[in-house]
């Protein structure tokens, strides 16, 4: 998924989810801000995803795995219904500045069918409302400008994608006039 | 993503193919054969309509050295009918224009530019592939050979409203597997939905990226226990 040097990806990556250790772990209570001490059994803890992940996955000598991951909060049930009620309103980037990529990343981690409707629904929607934002020059400062302060990354440059070549044609068009 | 340019045709690239179209042109002044790399040129003899392409005609139109005759799908009657047309018709496009039938069953079928579709003997009822950009190249040199170019300007920027409308809200249909109708759609707004329409699928696709492998694994493991249900199913989904 993506390429090494991607800036996008390493950022979705570092985005943190919700972790529960099921075993103590000598010596990594700094996690915790717990400088000296040992990682508890039981104790909940923000990891970066990738670090959540490698910890879920990797199966130590014993079947059960270090630590279990959770939806982080940006994927709620309660985020998700409000998705499903209105698209538009919902300000993705206070979620989480990649909330897509992150849906997209955490769905190869679960197996949840409603998601990826929810999320596929949300963008189609949302996309419809950023090309007309995009055609529209005062949109993006009048009323339009609290909508699109709300975007995610992918969104941003869906925006950017429709706003260029919308102006591309457009200078063509006063280009062809000054001849 | 190094690349300054964005994947697709720039509108000037566009308008640059557009100008190989041909367009019937009413010489003022007597004009020798050219040999073009296009094929020959037959001699211009005023008053006597000739089919050049649109660079050449502009050309001499910009030099006074003939007149431009707008192709019928300029006129405001018939532009009236395609803008009626769309609106009355929210889901699709209005069709290009027919393809002539082929010579024989051997031959390639010709497209645009090779199609006579703006010169004056076209269809009126059905915009060709280039029609916003030759539209705006002939009414920005050629207004005085129009019988009235403000209200075909007028028009032609009605329809281009409403077609990239239909454009920008066929994407609410997508899905990562399905499509949008694209009959009939001009060259350069192709040009300028690309880069939205893409970005589009290619989100979708990767929030559906998980189902799409779930689904590939599947169709997998049951080819490989010799259960032939996969073709069925392909029936199915068309």
């Amino acid at each position: 998924m993506g390429s090494y040097y991607d800036v996008d990806a390493i950022l979705t990556d570092a985005q943190k989810v919700p972790c529960t250790f099921e075993l103590t772990v000598p010596g990594l209570g700094f996690l915790e801000g717990n400088m000296s001490g040992d990682m508890k059994q039981g104790s909940k803890v923000e990891l970066p995803l990738w670090l959540g992940e490698m910890l879920a996955l990797s199966q130590s000598l014993n079947t059960s795995s270090l630590v279990t991951l959770d939806a982080p909060s940006a994927l709620a049930p309660r985020v998700l219904n409000a998705l499903k009620a209105d698209p538009r309103t919902v300000d993705l980037r206070a979620l989480a500045p990649h909330f897509y990529n992150l849906g997209a990343r955490i769905l190869e981690l679960f197996d949840e069918e409603e998601m990826i409707e929810v999320l596929s629904d949300t963008f189609k929607a949302r996309a419809a409302v950023i090309a007309d934002q995009a055609h529209n020059p005062r949109g993006a400062l009048g009323e339009g400008a609290d909508f699109l302060r709300g975007l995610d990354e992918n969104e941003r440059q869906l925006f950017r994608a429709a706003h260029d070549s919308a102006k591309a044609v457009r200078a063509w068009m006063t280009e062809l006039k000054k001849k | 993503m190094a690349l300054p340019l964005p994947p697709g045709l720039t509108p000037p690239e566009i308008a640059f193919l557009c100008e190989m179209e041909l367009v019937t042109v009413i010489p003022r002044q007597r004009l020798e054969g050219l040999e073009l790399l296009g094929g020959p040129l037959k001699p211009l003899n005023p008053p006597q309509r000739t089919s050049v392409p649109l660079w050449l005609a502009l050309l001499l139109k910009r030099q006074r050295r003939a007149n431009i005759l707008p192709p019928p799908w300029l006129s405001p009657e018939s532009l009236t009918a395609i803008l009626d047309h769309e609106t009355e018709y929210a889901d699709a496009f209005s069709p290009p224009p027919r393809l002539p039938p082929l010579a024989s069953n051997n031959t390639l079928p010709f497209s645009p530019p090779f199609l006579p579709s703006s010169t004056a003997d076209a269809a009126p009822d059905a915009l060709p592939y280039h029609w916003l950009e030759l539209g705006e190249m002939l009414l920005e040199a050629a207004a005085d050979d129009f019988e009235d170019p403000d209200n075909v300007r007028k028009l032609l920027r009605g329809l281009r409203e409403v077609r990239m409308a239909k454009l920008r809200h066929g994407v609410e249909v997508l899905d990562a597997g399905g499509g949008v109708p694209m009959n009939g759609v001009g060259g350069m707004e192709v040009g300028e939905g690309r880069a939205f329409v893409t970005g589009v699928i290619d989100g979708l696709r990767k929030i559906a990226a998980s189902r799409e492998q779930q689904k590939k694994d599947r169709e997998r493991e049951e080819r490989e226990n010799g259960y032939s249900d996969y073709d069925n199913d392909e029936m199915d989904m068309q």
